[in-house]
């Protein structure tokens, strides 16, 4: 009898142990053996590749491979991947994409076609992520870290103006939040003087809500229309509360109160329900009776495989490994925010990281950077003017049409 | 006895000799500069765009589109000016800093001294960026706290047009002394100590055996730190890159800057080569007025 109680309880351990295992790993029995190949991964620094990196040891187990991971800053990982295009044999294999780059990568190869390699997106994924992934109905890229501007505001500060997240309704409720903190002695809105791209992206969300945009529907700049020069005017005001500081300022003045609010993106900051700080999607809205436009504005870092190389194969794994739905929802623990709602609206996350109802929405709706292969030239003369007007060294007028003229000249019109 | 063949031999074998032993230097120097800087002249007449395959042959145009726009004829003033700031006061320091190291008695203090003040320039560039960044943060930087404590006026450092310029000029100036305060320091000792004592004995004064005997001795390792300075300012990149990134309102925006912001970034390579050249054109004018002072100085 011994015999056979010791025999069912060891065979349930085995079974118990057996689907505890496959019930955690997200990868069958590989088709493929790496036989201890190295894959190469250039990834953007931060939480974007901090996230990636944590899923990696299960992979190179399952398929015996090795990995080594690149961290870049963004202008690195940017040119360190059109630098390695040129060779024949790449340096990296699975890399991390910018939606901007996407018009410049795919016109030149640097991307291989993952539509070829058998890898297509699934129906989990949020749809208007997609869109910067596909050329010419090949799909090059996957949508891997759900970034989106949203508003990163200060509690108390907002409180204290008689807002909170859900009622921050319109780009005047921000001005008066900012305007309160200010009369308060804090700073009101800080924005990111430092780079010409972030000048841009972050006057990008204030744009968007007064129906303003960079170029038209046949990308060409609009950058001195009448309603871009009434956002301008907004933003002078609105920035006039506050200060221009680099992003860890940024987030430390917020979170501290010492600031009020600023754009800023889920990877930055972790609110919790004790947290100073909280962030929420930017309404589109000037004012309260305005019209409402879509005003968040995409940052999504997409993951895809480089064109040149040699383990194609195994990195398009690699890449449906890192954009399976287990895999990813593992992720948002440590930051990650997948572009999938299976993670983004399931219970037991959003009852842990409410915001990311919040993130869930913006990505739903956001809208993208001109995607366009001149697109580091446009941000750099746009970002230039910007910053001159900023720092009153030009008059928006001034600003805008010299920036109008350098881009009709760079885009050849 | 060796015969008129022997010794031609001898000599032939010698100089083929000295030709094999120069020859990995000669090949390590055309791969790693002469090639590199071919590269870039051609480079800098053409239209090359990384990634982009229609490569074609422009003349001047990358060459006039930089000097006639205005942020580049900036940036040459911003950097220009930098390297006049930095090295007068790099200089000014770091020969204050040698004389006074120079006149202690005791030499363990010189020791001690002289390990301390050199700390600085052994610190990577980035490091000293970043700790600068850490002090001058608005939020949480020391130095604004102390400016809080004593009642004084704080700033937003870097992201102010009036005070990013003069804190980039600091920092170098806080780094960059040390070398000028080394070559110099080692200069002082190899001054001869009898001219010294032959100025006490006439009764000369302290500005007196400055001016007369001291600075005339360190004329040129002083001509020499200027030059090195001079080059190795012009050059800046690293910090203005990690600080400011050229801002605000391009106030910082230094040529590297520039050619890394509109050339190396858009991946211009063709117009950053030719802002590279530009740059390189200006330094060797800035030399050639040490070399021409040095040549002279040895009657060639």
């Amino acid at each position: 009898m011994k015999k056979i109680v010791s025999l069912l309880l060891a065979g349930t351990m085995c079974f118990s142990l057996a689907t505890g295992v496959f019930a955690e790993s997200a990868i069958e029995a590989p088709a493929l053996d790496g036989g201890g190949a190295t894959l190469t991964l250039a990834l953007r620094s931060g939480t974007y590749a901090d996230v990636i990196k944590k899923c990696l040891p299960d992979f190179e187990k399952a398929y015996n491979v090795k990995t080594e991971v690149l961290e870049l800053a963004e202008d690195d990982l940017h040119s360190k991947l059109a630098l390695d295009a040129t060779n024949k044999s790449g340096a990296y294999d699975l890399c991390m994409v910018d939606g901007s780059w996407m018009a410049e990568f795919t016109a030149n190869g640097v991307l291989a076609n993952l539509t070829e390699l058998g890898y297509e997106l699934d129906d989990d994924i949020i749809p208007a992520t997609t869109d910067i992934c596909y050329y010419e109905d090949n799909l090059y890229l996957a949508p891997y870290y759900g970034n989106v501007t949203v508003l990163l505001y200060n509690k108390e500060l907002a409180k204290a103006a008689g807002y909170d997240g859900s009622n921050i309704e319109s780009l005047e409720d921000i001005l008066k939040i900012c305007q309160a903190a200010k009369d308060a002695g804090k700073n009101g809105f800080i924005y990111r003087g430092d780079t010409e791209n972030n000048l841009v992206v972050d006057a990008m969300p204030i744009l968007l809500s007064y129906g303003a945009w960079v170029v038209d529907e046949d990308n060409n700049p609009t950058v001195n229309t009448p309603e871009f020069k009434e956002a301008m005017n907004f933003y002078m005001e609105l920035i006039a509360t506050g200060d221009a500081e680099v992003k860890d300022d940024l987030i430390a003045s917020v979170d501290s109160g010492a600031g009020a609010m600023g754009i800023g993106w889920p990877g930055w900051y972790v609110p919790t329900e004790d947290s100073a700080a909280d962030y929420c999607a930017i309404s589109g809205k000037a004012a309260a009776d305005s019209e409402a436009f879509n005003a968040n504005v995409y940052g999504v870092w997409t993951i895809g495989v480089t064109a040149n190389s040699e383990n194609k194969e195994l990195t398009a794994a690699l890449l449906e490994y890192l954009m399976d739905p287990e895999v990813q929802k593992s992720t948002v623990a440590d930051g990650g925010v997948p572009c999938r709602y299976s993670s983004l609206q399931d219970e037991e996350i959003l009852a842990q990281f409410p915001q990311y109802k919040v993130v869930c929405e913006a990505l739903e709706s956001g809208v993208y950077r001109p995607v366009i292969e001149e697109w580091t030239d446009f941000y750099t003369i746009l970002g230039t003017e910007l910053g001159n007007i900023v720092n009153g060294v030009k008059t928006v007028d001034e600003g805008l049409d010299d920036a109008q003229s350098q881009l009709e000249a760079t885009l050849g019109m | 006895m060796t015969t008129n063949r022997e010794k031609q031999l001898k000599t032939l074998g010698s100089r083929k000799f000295s030709t094999m032993m120069m020859l990995p230097t000669l090949i390590t120097m055309v791969i790693m500069t002469v090639y590199p800087m071919i590269s870039t002249i051609l480079y800098s007449f053409t239209n090359f765009r990384l990634l982009k395959k229609n490569t074609q042959f422009v003349g001047f145009q990358n060459y006039a589109n930089l000097l006639s726009n205005e942020y580049f004829q900036s940036a040459i003033l911003v950097t220009v000016k930098f390297t006049v700031l930095s090295v007068i006061f790099e200089m000014l320091l770091g020969f204050l800093f040698a004389l006074y190291v120079d006149s202690l008695k005791s030499k363990k203090v010189q020791t001690v001294m002289r390990i301390f003040l050199l700390l600085p320039y052994l610190l990577p560039a980035v490091t000293v960026a970043l700790s600068w960044r850490m002090m001058l943060s608005a939020n949480y930087g020391i130095v604004n706290q102390w400016l809080t404590d004593l009642h004084l006026p704080v700033y937003n450092w870097f992201s102010d047009i009036h005070t990013a310029f003069g804190m980039l000029v600091v920092i170098d100036i806080w780094q960059n002394s040390p070398f000028v305060f080394l070559l110099l320091y080692a200069s002082l000792q190899s001054v001869p100590k009898d001219q010294y004592k032959a100025a006490k004995m006439d009764g000369a004064g302290r500005l007196s055996t400055l001016w007369y005997i001291t600075i005339p001795n360190l004329k040129t390792s002083l001509a020499l730190c200027a030059l090195l300075r001079t080059i190795d300012s012009f050059r800046i990149f690293d910090k203005v890159n990690l600080l400011t990134g050229g801002g605000p309102a391009n106030s910082t925006t230094t040529i590297t800057q520039y050619i890394y912001n509109y050339g190396i970034k858009s991946l211009k390579f063709g117009l950053g080569s030719a802002g590279a050249l530009i740059m390189t054109v200006i330094v060797l004018v800035l030399s050639s007025l040490y070399i021409k002072n040095a040549l002279k100085t040895k009657g060639i």
